[in-house]
């Protein structure tokens, strides 16, 4: 700290140079008629003021103004000339230390000067005369450095939005990417078996044509009385060898079980692609009259991969009006909320949600019997960036956005929790949507 | 010679059908959706090979292999799974020790060559795990274990040296020439490997560790977290253990231990060897810098030879 304030202070004193005239003082036993001498020096055409000095210390200053004041009066010349300067000085001069930072001066002069301007302001070092400075100058200095301020809070504010931009991109790509991998992985599954069974239809279909081909060259050849006995018992033992390597009565009864499963699998594979569509709602309007409820289904479907074979899930969803809202929004709160629940609980994880209507709002509550949050940690829990995951697990925006998200709805989020206990999320959304949350989330859509 | 047994394990029953039917004319087809009747199975049937799903809600795969290989050693082991994360990997090398890691949706080619592969090794090894494998190692008498680390930081070849001292010849390597050349000289019962030497990937070179000797055992140890890149190293360089650095001392010397106990049991039980059988490099570039580095590992030793 000391070390700084020193460097402030030289970084100070090296402004404030930039600011002293080294005018020559002037000793308090000088008479009026010299000064006013002095004035007329040509060096002296911009000074307002002479200091005033004895031992090195500033006394005051002797201003133009003062001298044409008094001057003005008849006989002033003769009443004053002879008289010592130390009786006309204004005593309370605009005194600056050199090292005093350039805008505490400027203050300091800005406040204590007098209209007009008649007196140039003192700069002392360490209490002692050093020079005058001009108060344009301080102005000048001062706009100078305020131009520089501006142009640097400017910069910054740019960095910091694009920052945020990127930042707030790079959460929805995270919980974009989650969901997609997600997704991806259950889509393995019914895909793996429906490939697997195509590969397996497409040998079989290979061995079943050439087992037909041989069966009709029989027939034909049965059919033909230029046959002879030889071809055809040949026929017929390479039909017997064929049996003998395909039962293809088992083996087309087990194919048609596998096409009925390949139906299925494809079934759930179009229900999961089915799922990220009303997810994301790429392709629906930004806002939209739904039903909470399914917004909480479809956050439920697409986080069945981190909740699954882990979690039960206890739907408490209560009888819901449709309410004008941004689905795709709520639906990225909603997995959100899940998903920590899910990464809060170990074994035997429960996650209860649950929806229920009063007069004027939706509620929705999500609680987990997972660790709990610590007191320190609920305070901050919505704050951007405040995460308790490891580095590169969680960016800290899920829930500040969720918050954020809520917010613009005209709702409240708000969170308790128990450690060890577990957590409950409540979440309350306004019925009647004004037309002005209706704007909201049409901002809403841009930010996000 | 009666089938194979397959013995396969998977939450989801169409699975189990599918891949029923694509082993029923090669293979005595066992399975189940439930890992605790396939523990049972193994206990009571000679299986081959046991194919695994991963993610099940009674247990993880991994779980399910770790208990297979005491339950039934020689069995091979394969997982296979639609879901690439990186725990369960690093699962199935450390707990599971797997054969092979296959992915779902998977190619029935591979899958059939896979298990026929895993099926023969199996046969082979029923007769050396029925032999008492404690006392053949007893009775061998080694020359000097040598353990190679690769790696460019110095930490963890400190780490094994203050476990090994003067039990092993000790070798750090910080750069792939180096590598190239220690692995040249003799042949290494353990290497330690980082996956990252600065900028410069060295899995090409676990990847050809087996083709020089199958016998030695590789332990990576690494900060690096690719699951995709495990997957190859489980496959194409059938590593042995996979550990996050920095590593515990304990954790290391844990397996430190294991492993050269089972370079000593492939030493004398050459059949076992097999079991660690590596699937041909998929990758062209390094399937050339394996080709490269195999090419002048003979030519340094030609030179040492003459």
């Amino acid at each position: 700290m000391g070390q700084d304030s020193t460097g402030d202070k030289e970084v100070f004193a090296r402004e404030m140079l930039a600011l002293v005239n080294p005018i020559e003082s002037i000793a308090p036993d000088r008479t009026v008629a010299e000064v006013a001498e002095l004035f007329l020096n040509p060096d002296y055409a911009k000074v307002l003021s002479l200091p005033v000095v004895e031992n090195g210390l500033p006394l005051g200053v002797i201003s133009r103004y003062r001298f044409m004041d008094m001057y003005l009066k008849q006989f002033a010349r003769e009443l004053h000339g002879k008289r010592a300067i130390r009786h006309y000085i204004n005593e309370k001069p605009l005194l600056v230390e050199l090292d005093q930072p350039l805008a505490e001066a400027a203050l300091h002069v800005a406040e204590h000067m007098q209209f007009p301007l008649t007196e140039d302001f003192v700069i002392t070092r360490h209490g002692k005369y050093l020079g005058v400075g001009f108060v344009m100058d301080l102005l000048k200095a001062m706009e100078v450095r305020m131009r520089a301020n501006t142009e640097e809070l400017n910069g910054a504010y740019s960095r910091l939005k694009s920052s945020q931009l990127a930042l707030v991109q790079s959460e929805k790509m995270a919980s974009l990417g989650q969901m997609v991998a997600g997704v991806a992985h259950e889509i393995n599954t019914p895909l793996g078996y429906v490939q697997n069974n195509v590969a397996i239809g497409q040998e079989l279909f290979v061995q079943v044509r050439e087992m037909i081909a041989g069966y009709e060259a029989l027939v034909d050849n049965l059919l033909n009385e230029q046959a002879t006995d030889e071809q055809i018992s040949g026929q017929m033992a390479q039909i017997a060898r064929m049996r003998g390597e395909l039962n293809a009565h088992e083996m087309l009864g087990e194919m048609q079980g596998l096409m009925a499963d390949s139906l299925y699998g494809i079934g759930q594979i179009s229900e999961l692609v089915l799922n990220l569509k009303n997810f994301s709602r790429m392709d629906a309007a930004a806002t939209e009259a739904v039903n909470l409820n399914s917004c909480i289904e479809s956050a439920l479907n697409i986080g069945r991969n981190v909740l699954k074979n882990k979690v039960e899930v206890i739907k408490e969803l209560g009888d819901l009006p449709r309410m004008t809202c941004s689905p795709s929004h709520l639906n990225q709160v909603f997995l959100n909320l899940f998903t920590n629940a899910a990464q809060a609980m170990g074994e035997n994880g429960q996650l209860r949600i649950r929806t229920w209507q009063d007069k004027d709002s939706i509620h929705v509550s999500v609680t987990d019997n997972g660790k709990g949050i610590l007191p320190e940690h609920l305070t901050h829990i919505f704050d951007p960036f405040f995460t308790t995951k490891p580095v590169g697990e969680g960016t800290g925006l899920g829930l500040a956005i969720s918050h954020q998200i809520i917010l613009q709805h005209g709702g409240e989020i708000r969170v308790e929790s128990s450690v060890g206990a577990g957590t409950t999320f409540y979440i309350r959304l306004p019925l009647a949507v004004g037309e002005s949350s209706h704007t909201d989330s049409t901002v809403l859509t841009e930010q996000f | 010679m009666s089938k194979p047994t397959i013995l396969l394990i998977d939450d989801e029953e169409r699975i189990l059908r599918s891949l029923r039917m694509l082993f029923l004319s090669n293979y005595n087809v066992r399975m189940t959706t439930d890992p605790h009747e396939a523990i049972r199975i193994l206990k009571t049937e000679k299986v081959h090979v046991i194919v695994s799903d991963q993610r099940m809600p009674v247990m993880q795969g991994s779980e399910l292999l770790r208990i297979a290989r005491d339950t039934s050693p020689a069995t091979m082991r394969i997982l296979l799974t639609g879901y690439s994360d990186l725990d369960a990997s690093i699962a199935s090398v450390n707990e599971g020790e797997v054969f092979r890691y296959l992915l779902k949706p998977w190619l029935a080619d591979d899958v059939k060559s896979a298990v026929a592969e895993a099926a023969a090794i199996a046969e082979a090894s029923f007769s050396v795990h029925s032999v008492d494998l404690k006392s053949v190692q007893a009775g061998v008498e080694h020359k000097k274990p040598r353990v190679l680390i690769i790696d460019s930081e110095e930490a963890t070849s400190i780490t094994v040296r203050e476990i090994l001292g003067v039990r092993c010849e000790i070798v750090w390597a910080y750069n792939a020439q180096m590598a190239m050349e220690e692995l040249a000289k003799q042949d290494v019962s353990v290497v330690v490997s980082d996956l990252m030497l600065g900028e410069t990937n060295v899995a090409y070179i676990l990847k050809t560790i087996k083709q020089l000797n199958p016998q030695t055992q590789c332990i990576v140890v690494t900060s690096f977290n690719d699951t995709s890149r495990l997957i190859e190293l489980i496959n194409q360089a059938q590593i042995s253990r996979y550990l996050p650095k920095p590593v515990g001392k304990n954790l290391l010397a844990r397996n430190l231990e294991s492993m050269l106990e089972r370079f000593n049991l492939l030493r004398s039980q050459p059949a076992l060897q097999n079991r660690q059988a590596v699937a041909p490099i998929s990758d062209d570039h390094e399937k050339m810098q394996s080709g490269n580095f195999l090419g002048m590992i003979g030519r340094l030793r030609a030179r040492v030879a003459a």
